[in-house]
């Protein structure tokens, strides 16, 4: 018997699912399609669709998924595989029709307007094609294991430090190395063993793979950021971009913002912009006393999403109102699956800076052994 | 067509008899001006590749893994290069990459069944504990093995055993050369042998006396 057949033998009693086994994943895709239908096409279609999403949403899988998907959205990647297009896969499909909680937009303004304010007072970097735009960032994410046959839990924590190109696709330039930080436990649940036994140390750079599916508009390196209106108007008008009739426009453009301030940087003018624009989405509240993944407390800006259960925050300074990172909290314990104020994922934009070339990546020729 | 398969789908999904006909590639290019169309492709697609990412993740990562390769595929689907009837390559590329962000679990559950001689992958479908004796010593080593394969050969193995593709097909999905996936399964291949070299896996090996 060679070598192959024995590879082929390993676990071949996994079986072959029947579609009823299939059905929490069916209902993600079906979801998916039908908010695409639901924003893309006349209503007679949507009225169609509507049913299933509807009918995924009360089977509850969903809340589970969209934290997978939040989660994968932060996670620069363990393993460095980059997913920039998933971000709001999931996310973005599964939110609130209905806003039940208009908080005083007083409040709101009063954050990102100050944002806005002192974003010109900062030093602002001059990044050029052909450089690299250098984030440092701390996550921090729970990460499920089987253990004696039941689940437990425990918080992942990584630094990694991401080379991205000011010009183009992070997927076409970008590099990253990330450091594994010790665990910590998930409130109110001791340490798994199997959180000890990870691999330490500062990996060696590697390159940011993935799939990047999102419109050319959506793009979020420096040269295309730059282009974008510095008025809030026009911000407002970007965040909403082919959104026209989507019931979930006002989270989709939520996720907008943090993706052009998350592991992205712009010019004070558009950064200004945005914060004022950000102001005027719907739904937005303010949160005092957040702390994003390294511990800097500050003050938060945040949207609900009602049908995850959770709160989706980004995090300034109290003081000089700059960006420190976002994270998403439990608000909802039957859809988040966590009590409510549980901390899901959280990052810390501790540094962006400009460097003319990213580290070197060894080529991933094959070679024997490692 | 589409107005019965979209009526099954929202029942749940049991099994297209009028999706054959048409290629991955057609009901690709279908489902940009109909989006329902793509749900065939996972009928078509879900349970090979859901089995493949179940035998390297387990269930429970397995599931999500799965899910999030239709949605990548569905957002993904402008890109699909219509010249390519199967989307089999193209999903089990998306697939791989996915299972690459698991990489830790993957490689920790490998581990488990290297030290001890349990799964916890096939754990919850296998209750045959005397089949699972005779084997212990060779599952044991191809664990090792594994484990120890970098991503890449590990994934050009998986994909042309467990899920069944070509090479073609596999460089395709890993979007490689031909001669890449040839090379990285023959590294592969010898890892794997040299692991085993040691035993003879027709017969019970000594590992089970004492392991």
């Amino acid at each position: 018997m060679d070598e192959m057949t024995q590879v082929n033998r390993l676990r071949c009693e996994v079986p072959r699912p029947d579609p009823a086994e299939l059905r929490a994943e069916e209902s993600r895709l079906l979801a998916e399609i039908a908010a695409f239908s639901a924003a893309s096409t006349p209503t007679a279609r949507a009225a169609q669709t509507a049913p299933a999403v509807r009918g995924a949403l009360r089977s509850g899988v969903l809340a589970r998924n969209l934290r997978l998907s939040l989660r994968t959205s932060l996670a620069v990647g363990a393993g460095a595989a980059l997913v920039v297009g998933l971000g709001f896969v999931g996310a973005d499909s599964y939110l609130q029709r209905e806003r039940t909680v208009q908080m005083a937009p007083v409040a709101v303004s009063a954050v990102l307007q100050r944002a806005a304010d002192t974003v010109s007072l900062r030093d602002e970097l001059r990044p050029r094609p052909g450089q690299f735009l250098v984030y440092e960032l701390q996550v921090m994410f729970p990460v499920k294991l089987k253990e004696g046959g039941k689940d437990v839990r425990y918080l992942d924590r990584s630094r990694f430090k991401v080379w991205l190109p000011v010009e183009g696709s992070s997927l076409d330039g970008g590099v990253m190395t990330s450091e594994h930080l010790e665990p910590r436990p998930f409130p109110g649940e001791p340490l798994p063993a199997g959180a000890e036994r990870r691999e330490g140390g500062v990996g060696a750079p590697s390159k940011l793979t993935g799939y990047d599916i999102r419109p050319d508009h959506q793009r979020t390196d420096y040269v295309s950021l730059s282009r974008l209106p510095t008025d809030p108007e026009g911000m407002r008008e970007h965040l909403y971009r082919g959104l026209g009739g989507d019931p979930l426009a006002d989270y989709k453009a939520w996720g907008s913002v943090g993706s052009m301030i998350t592991r992205a940087y712009m010019p004070s003018a558009q950064r200004a912009a945005l914060f004022r624009a950000a102001g005027t989405i719907p739904g937005v509240e303010t949160v005092d006393g957040a702390e994003d993944a390294a511990g800097r407390k500050g003050v938060a800006v945040a949207m609900v999403n009602r049908l995850g259960g959770v709160r989706h925050e980004y995090i300034f300074d109290p003081a000089t109102y700059m960006y420190l990172g976002e994270r998403v909290v439990a608000v909802d314990e039957s859809r988040a699956g966590a009590p409510e104020s549980t901390l899901l994922s959280s990052t810390a934009q501790l540094k962006v800076e400009v460097a003319d070339r990213a580290p070197e990546v060894a080529a991933p020729t094959p070679t024997p052994g490692q | 067509m589409s107005e019965t398969s979209r009526a099954r789908t929202g029942a749940g999904g049991t099994s297209p008899t009028d999706e054959v006909e048409a290629d991955d590639a057609s009901l690709i290019g279908r489902s940009l001006r109909e989006p329902e169309a793509f749900a065939a492709i996972f009928h078509r697609h879900a349970p090979d590749i859901k089995r493949y990412v179940v035998r390297r993740l387990g269930a429970d990562a397995g599931e999500d893994v799965v899910a999030d390769t239709f949605l990548v595929a569905f957002r993904g689907r402008k890109g699909y290069d219509p010249s390519r009837p199967s989307a089999r390559p193209w999903l089990y590329g998306i697939a791989t990459n996915l299972i690459r962000r698991h990489k830790r679990v993957e490689v920790r559950q490998l581990r488990v069944l290297e030290r001890t001689g349990v799964d916890p992958v096939t754990a919850p479908f296998t209750e045959r504990s005397d089949e699972r004796l005779s084997a212990d010593a060779v599952r044991r080593r191809l664990a090792a093995a594994l484990a120890r394969l970098p991503a890449g050969h590990r994934d050009a193995l998986l994909l042309v055993t467990w899920g069944g593709l070509t090479y073609p097909e596999a460089a395709q999905a890993m979007d490689v050369p031909v001669g890449t996936i040839r090379s990285r399964v023959n590294r592969a291949r010898g890892k794997v042998r040299e692991e085993l070299g040691g035993i003879d896996p027709t017969s019970v090996s000594e590992e089970t006396f004492h392991g």
